[in-house]
């Protein structure tokens, strides 16, 4: 089994279609793939980081936006360190669906998880929803926030890394059960997450 | 001679010259040597010079021999050449005649055809017919008219045939397709395979492909529009009844895979491979529409949206603890939810056959590259497309849904209803807790679909480590009443219980049977997790066949989940275990250890013959501890008996060295404290299977010390000389510690090096 300080689930949700897979497979893979069909169920990868030389495993599940299968992915809220909120910045439905997605983070999710607010599809030229406007809500609802392009890979290393960062931060505040190679198993979910309370912009 | 130049002061002395002199004869001899030598070599140098000189002539007719091959290669090489290019002309005049007798042919099979194709059609010989549509077909049109053109200057006739030819290709293609489509009308299987045969041979294979698709479709919703009036006629008290859509749909599935199975040769054999696909997406198209019909029947008549929005109306009041009347039980959910699985599991194997024969068929057919990539993605969006997967995948998410209630729902129940039987250690609710959890997993592995078992498995940790923890823990909360031990509240309790008929300590005595109970529950629990993560690992893979590697992590991932189930249980446990501590152990075990103090350790002879006779101090420790220990010995499992064992060594332990350093010893007073821990330590390792003696290190050590000779002594058992013995007390520890001995003077104390 290979080392790892920390492990981490960081999971992805939002409307389908405003590039959940594009953003996992950027990050994971280094890929764009053109043409992705829908998700079903939901999907996972494993992609291991360093920070201040620290190996970091994170779990990314990345999940299906269409409504049926919300409880197959509703099951994985609890456990989650992190939850990525996508919406396509070109696309005003995705972004008026939000608040719908925050109460069912509100519902499932720990309240201490991480939350992090992602408009996504920067690249596009037919912006319907303005930086600020995004960077307002996730302000209101005390999330992170970042603009990304899984096309044009960018922020998408930021995000996750960030995240990362944050989360390892946390655990070491905390003083959190380590995950060591011998005992992956142990969890130490509510413990985990700070307060979450800091509403500023990823810098 | 340069040096001599050089030098010539050299020659001013007579030991110089002789030096110059034998250095010259030195070289004199030496050349000499040379010259000898070089003579020596004088005659095999002749010889040698002898044999070229005769081999010379041989040379100049090697060398006309080879002008003269290299003559005889040039002569072969153009002739060969000439050969081969008559050769080519032979052969480009062997295929031009070939060609031209093709042609030929050609021409006289195009009047024999153009004649043929009359007859047969006047005599209904429709394979015939086609035959020669089918010969006419695989010639070249053009070029026969050129040649007709060319010979004879007149292609009327050609044309003719042409024109009489393309119009029976026409005429029969009609013919065909309205005598395929009266054998479909006329139900006559063997007439429909007649026809459908005939199609590619007048080149409308796709024609054929979708005509004979349908028929294969109309038969299809023929059974299962039968089966369906079937399944909703049957009797409520047939055995089937509780699975009968299932069944329908199941008898759907095995209609469709029954039909490839019989046409696919038929189809491969006239059409060629790499056809199925077309033929699969049809069938689809009908697979559709009657698993849309069979499951709208479902779920009117077992009331599945009804049932889908009580639970879901149910879970959302839940939340805000105001409970609906019309709650439903979940038993009732049970046979649905059985009925729920089987139809995805059906499904799932269903879309597995079709992309399997699908894709086997491509593999034959179409040669890889590009097309081949573009027709595999046709087949899955084909599938993964199709309305029957959605429906599955909604039928999926109703039941992850009923299934959450009803696991939530059977667990409040089983708490309950919880009882404890006389004899066991836990109460009922742990075993029936983990059978329900069990059984909807096991349930869910039915379903053939790892996003529905890792889901199940998923609201199963939340369940217990959330619900189920906090149902443990609410109990503990409660507390251990303790009192029981103390003799003048014992009395009371006596004195109270007669007069009130032993209502108040029967009370406490099941508070404090249920709280070990708990204890024991939240311990068994722990063993049931880890029991049931290692069985599921083994379990779930062999369910769900074909698992690749990425999905294998992602259970894993999803029962990693069950071990913070673990550890939440364990928290639980250590919170009862701390209350054990606090409110029984600690008031009891202080007072007994106490009576150290009263107990003087400055022994004369006889003190310590009269102490040792007896050992007042550690004999009632031991047998107040035992009595202590026997009121849990029978009441909790062995792993929480072992843990309580620990704490109260940990409290005897401490407490008892906080009381050591108070008191003072001489050597025999040593020698006796050496004995009494000795016996604490056999008293309590014979009560554990855990090994205790780690606790009592510090406290054998300062027995050590206690009873050293004197102090110098020491230096046999430290440093260097402590062999296997880690030391836990600090050299200043053990300065304290001597000063406890009032035959050691404080000077040689102060003197040691440690």
């Amino acid at each position: 089994m290979e080392d790892y300080k920390f492990l981490f689930k960081v999971v992805l949700v939002g409307n389908a279609g405003v590039g959940k897979t594009c953003l996992v497979r950027r990050f994971t893979q280094g890929l764009f793939p053109p043409g992705q069909g829908a998700t079903i169920g939901v999907d996972f990868m494993i992609k291991t980081v360093e920070i201040d030389n620290e190996k970091i495993k994170l779990q990314i599940w990345d999940t299906a936006g269409q409504e049926r299968f919300r409880s197959i992915t509703q099951s994985y809220y609890r456990s989650a360190h992190a939850l990525i909120l996508v919406y396509d910045i070109s696309c005003q439905p995705t972004f008026d669906c939000l608040p719908d997605w925050l109460r069912e983070i509100e519902e499932y999710a720990s309240s201490k998880v991480l939350r992090v607010l992602v408009g996504n599809k920067i690249d596009r030229e037919d912006r319907e929803i303005p930086a600020h406007v995004g960077e307002d809500f996730a302000q209101r609802h005390s999330m992170y926030y970042l603009e990304t392009s899984a096309k044009e890979a960018e922020n998408v290393e930021r995000l996750f890394m960030e995240i990362a960062a944050e989360l390892m931060e946390q655990a070491r505040s905390k003083e959190l059960p380590r995950y060591d190679s011998n005992s992956p198993t142990i969890n130490g979910r509510t413990t985990v997450i700070g307060d979450g309370g800091c509403c500023s912009r990823m810098s | 001679m340069a040096s001599l130049g050089k030098n010539e002061d050299v020659l001013c002395t007579s030991d110089g010259i002789e030096s110059v002199y034998n250095k010259l004869v030195a070289q004199e001899e030496e050349i000499n040597n040379g010259l000898e030598t070089l003579l020596s070599r004088q005659c095999h140098l002749e010889a040698k010079l002898r044999g070229i000189t005769k081999v010379l002539p041989n040379l100049q007719i090697v060398h006309s021999d080879a002008q003269q091959l290299a003559e005889m290669i040039t002569f072969t090489s153009t002739l060969a050449e000439n050969v081969s290019s008559k050769v080519r002309q032979l052969d480009i005049a062997r295929s031009r005649v070939s060609e031209c007798q093709q042609r030929v042919h050609d021409l006289l099979d195009l009047q024999l055809c153009s004649d043929g194709v009359q007859t047969a059609l006047r005599n209904e010989d429709f394979e015939k017919a086609a035959a020669h549509v089918h010969r006419f077909l695989s010639m070249d049109q053009h070029l026969l008219k050129q040649t007709a053109d060319d010979v004879a200057e007149d292609c009327t006739s050609v044309t003719n045939s042409f024109s009489l030819l393309h119009e029976a290709a026409t005429q029969l293609g009609a013919v065909v397709t309205q005598k395929f489509d009266e054998a479909v009308h006329a139900d006559d299987l063997a007439s429909v395979e007649r026809f459908f045969k005939i199609f590619p041979l007048l080149g409308m294979q796709d024609e054929g492909l979708v005509r004979f698709s349908s028929y294969l479709c109309s038969k299809l919703k023929d059974t299962a529009l039968k089966n369906l009036r079937l399944a909703l006629e049957t009797n409520t008290s047939d055995k089937r009844a509780n699975v009968i859509y299932a069944d329908t749909i199941t008898l759907l599935f095995e209609g469709i895979a029954r039909v490839i199975e019989i046409h696919q040769p038929l189809i491969e054999t006239y059409y060629g491979p790499g056809r199925l696909l077309t033929v699969a997406s049809y069938l689809q198209r009908e697979c559709d529409r009657q698993s849309k019909r069979i499951l709208a029947e479902f779920s009117k008549c077992r009331h599945l949206e009804k049932i889908v929005q009580q639970v879901n109306e149910y879970m959302r009041t839940n939340n805000v603890y105001s409970k609906p009347t019309d709650k439903l039980d979940p038993k009732e959910l049970d046979l649905l939810l059985g009925e729920l699985t089987i139809m995805h599991s059906r499904a799932e194997l269903y879309v597995r056959f079709i992309r399997r024969r699908v894709m086997n068929d491509l593999e034959i057919g179409v040669p890889s590259g590009d097309t081949r990539t573009a027709l595999v993605s046709e087949l899955e969006a084909m599938l993964n497309g199709s309305e029957l997967c959605h429906r599955m995948q909604e039928l999926l998410s109703s039941y992850l849904l009923l299934e959450r209630y009803f696991m939530e729902e059977s667990v409040k129940k089983a708490v309950v209803m919880d009882s404890v039987e006389e004899g066991s250690h836990t109460s009922s609710m742990v075993d029936d807790v983990f059978f329900i959890v069990r059984k909807c997993i096991r349930r869910a592995g039915t379903s053939s679909s790892l996003d529905g078992v890792c889901a199940v498995i998923n609201n199963a940790c939340a369940l217990l480590e959330t619900d189920f923890c906090e149902v443990l823990r609410r109990q503990l909360r409660q507390g251990y009443p303790s009192g029981y031990l103390d003799l003048t509240q014992a009395y009371s309790v006596l004195h109270t219980s007669i007069q009130q008929g032993r209502l108040q300590a029967s009370d406490s005595e099941q508070a404090r049977l249920m709280f070990l109970t708990y204890l024991n529950n939240a311990d068994a629990s722990t063993e049931y997790t880890d029991t049931l993560r290692r069985s599921l690992m083994d379990e779930v893979p062999s369910v769900l066949t074909t698992m690749s590697e990425n999905e294998r992590v992602k259970l894993e991932s999803c029962l990693s989940g069950l071990g913070s189930v673990a550890a939440s249980l364990k928290a639980v446990i250590d919170y009862g275990m701390e209350q054990l501590r606090v409110i029984v152990i600690k008031p009891r075990v202080n007072p007994w250890v106490d009576t150290f103090l009263s107990v003087s350790h400055q022994l004369s002879e006889e003190d310590f013959a009269n102490y040792e006779a007896n050992e007042p101090f550690v004999q009632n420790l031991i047998m107040n501890l035992d009595g202590l220990l026997g009121l849990f010995r029978g009441s909790l499992t062995t792993s929480n008996y072992d843990t309580l064992v620990s704490i109260l060594t940990a409290e005897v332990t401490a407490h008892l060295e906080k009381v050591v350093i108070k008191s003072t010893f001489n050597r025999l007073g040593g020698l006796v404290f050496d004995k009494e821990v000795r016996a604490l330590v056999s008293y309590l390792t014979s009560t554990t299977s855990w090994s205790i003696r780690d606790k009592f290190a510090r406290l054998t050590q300062m027995a050590t010390v206690l009873n050293l000779e004197r102090v110098t002594e020491i230096s046999d058992y430290w440093g260097s000389n402590s062999g296997p013995l880690t030391w836990r007390l600090t050299p200043a520890d053990i300065r304290q510690v001597m000063t406890l001995r009032t035959d050691f003077r404080s000077d040689d104390i102060k003197r040691l090096k440690l």
